[in-house]
């Protein structure tokens, strides 16, 4: 699971009022190198939730995104490698996704996260 | 965790791994069950009498002193459905892909034509472009989708196709996880393991944020769902503005204004072939209208495709009556072969007119 997928998942159990971002529980981390599309960055910069993908980053074990974050960063080639990097490169192979309010976790098997709800849940 | 059973001859409450809750698959491989009187142990799923949502299971379970007794349990309808539909699909996936390919939905085809078994597979992609067509999806690389979800994706075969034609990110969900894991394996395989991703997930609540797909795919998924509302309300929230929602589906025809239900006859039929193929109870596609209508989507259109779909029922028996077939058949489970033979009452459906195919798009309005 990569962490661009992260970053539109959300805990949906009844009663929580925000469920996003997950935290994650890393069990194994794997880099899957990906080729580099600058219009898709540019695209999706505005579209995802900075903070989350900052915090997931380095609980994967990558600390090279910066703290916050602007559009004309957009234009340094640098941050442009770091962000394709973090969003796409950093799989979740194994581990789990915790509510953030309930503390329940979601299992992440063979990078597939299995977002089921108990009924009791739903 | 500890439930409880109304046994035919006797009371017992059940040990962990067994039986309720969100661990129904796992009673069917062996578990242990501690009696009343006695260690009973339960026995594997072929003990299992029949399986029906919302009823009682049946089931052998063998006391420690080696009797035999039939023991019935209350499920809860929801989850045996969920359980059912993963279990189908989990033990029936393989099959469909070494006959049918990755695809796994109807192929679109002129009105009457016979087809041959090699032709499936296109009228199967021809399918997914004319519903695109349909619902007037831009090829235009400003206008053409750049999120989409496939919302019971089976094997991905639709997202794969969607994410290559449009070279946009797709997020499949399904409940097998068996499914799961080959989508993202085929995905993997044709170099798209960075463009679509998997998630194991329920369609009527679906992991995501509000809003982030241009385009909502739901190819022959709609009959799973046993709360169309539900469903439909989730399909339009994780929509983005502007974007469109696509949904080809099995529905019963429309009601004439005079009627408030289908026939005994006609409801009869419906069940047998719901059993089957763990479907929860069918709506019309003027009920999908109305749904979508409800929450203000725009350009809605509905259209019946059942005459371009009919010659797929004939096409897939003819598969299963082949050597490959039916040793494909005879090897997976019972789920699948009751799948199998109920194929000839989705025929008898069509021609009498009470199953129709159904495609239903919309788009989500800009504020």
């Amino acid at each position: 699971m990569r962490l661009l997928t992260h970053n539109m998942l959300s805990s949906n159990i009844k009663g929580v009022t925000n469920g996003f971002p997950l935290l994650i529980e890393v069990e194994k981390v794997v880099e899957k190198q990906v080729d580099f599309n600058e219009d898709f960055l540019r695209n999706m910069f505005a579209k995802i939730e900075w903070k989350a993908l900052v915090k997931a980053s380095r609980t994967m074990g990558y600390t090279e995104l910066p703290e916050n974050s602007e559009a004309s960063m957009l234009n340094s080639d640098e941050f442009l490698r770091k962000f394709h990097h973090a969003l796409l490169e950093l799989h979740l192979e194994e581990g789990a996704l915790v509510c953030p309010e309930t503390g329940r976790k979601f299992p992440v098997n063979k990078g597939i996260p299995n977002m089921l709800l108990h009924e009791d849940e739903v | 965790m500890v439930g409880s059973c109304i046994g035919v001859s006797s009371t017992c409450s059940y040990g962990t791994t067994l039986l309720w809750g969100p661990g129904l698959h796992t009673f069917i491989s062996r578990g242990h069950v501690i009696g009343r009187s006695a260690p009973i142990q339960v026995l594997n799923r072929t003990d299992i009498k029949d399986i029906r949502i919302g009823k009682r299971i049946y089931f052998t379970a063998v006391s420690g002193g080696g009797r035999r007794m039939q023991t019935a349990l209350n499920v809860t309808a929801v989850e045996t459905l969920q359980k059912g539909i993963a279990e189908f699909y989990d033990e029936s996936s393989g099959i469909w892909e070494n006959i049918w390919g990755d695809h796994m939905h109807h192929g679109f085809y002129e009105p009457d034509s016979s087809v041959s078994l090699s032709d499936h597979r296109s009228a199967q992609i021809r399918m997914i472009e004319e519903a695109l067509r349909f619902a007037s999806i831009s090829d235009d690389p400003m206008q053409k989708p750049r999120q989409i979800v496939d919302v019971g994706c089976g094997i991905g075969g639709s997202s794969r196709y969607l994410a290559r034609k449009y070279e946009a990110r797709c997020k499949g969900i399904t409940l097998s996880p068996v499914q799961a894991q080959r989508a993202q394996a085929l995905a993997a395989a044709q170099g798209l393991g960075d463009k679509v991703s998997f998630q194991v997930a329920d369609a009527l609540n679906q992991p995501f944020e509000d809003g982030q797909f241009n385009l909502v795919w739901s190819m022959e998924s709609g009959e799973h769902m046993p709360d169309k509302t539900k469903f439909v309300n989730e399909l339009a929230r994780v929509a983005a503005p502007g974007g469109t929602i696509i949904i080809v589906t099995w529905c019963h025809r429309d009601l004439s204004p005079s009627e408030e239900s289908l026939s005994p006859e006609e409801k009869k039929l419906l069940n047998k072939i719901c059993d089957a193929f763990f479907l929860p109870a069918w709506c019309s596609t003027a009920d999908y209208v109305k749904l979508l209508e409800s929450l203000s989507l725009q350009d809605i259109k509905a259209a019946d495709w059942s005459e371009n779909v009919a010659p797929f029922w004939p096409a897939v028996i003819k598969s299963a009556l082949t050597w490959q077939g039916i040793t494909s058949l005879l090897r997976s489970g019972w789920k699948t072969i009751k799948g199998a033979l109920a194929m000839p009452l989705m025929i008898r459906g069509y021609k009498k007119g009470l199953i129709k195919f159904a495609i239903i798009t919309c788009k989500k309005p800009v504020p």
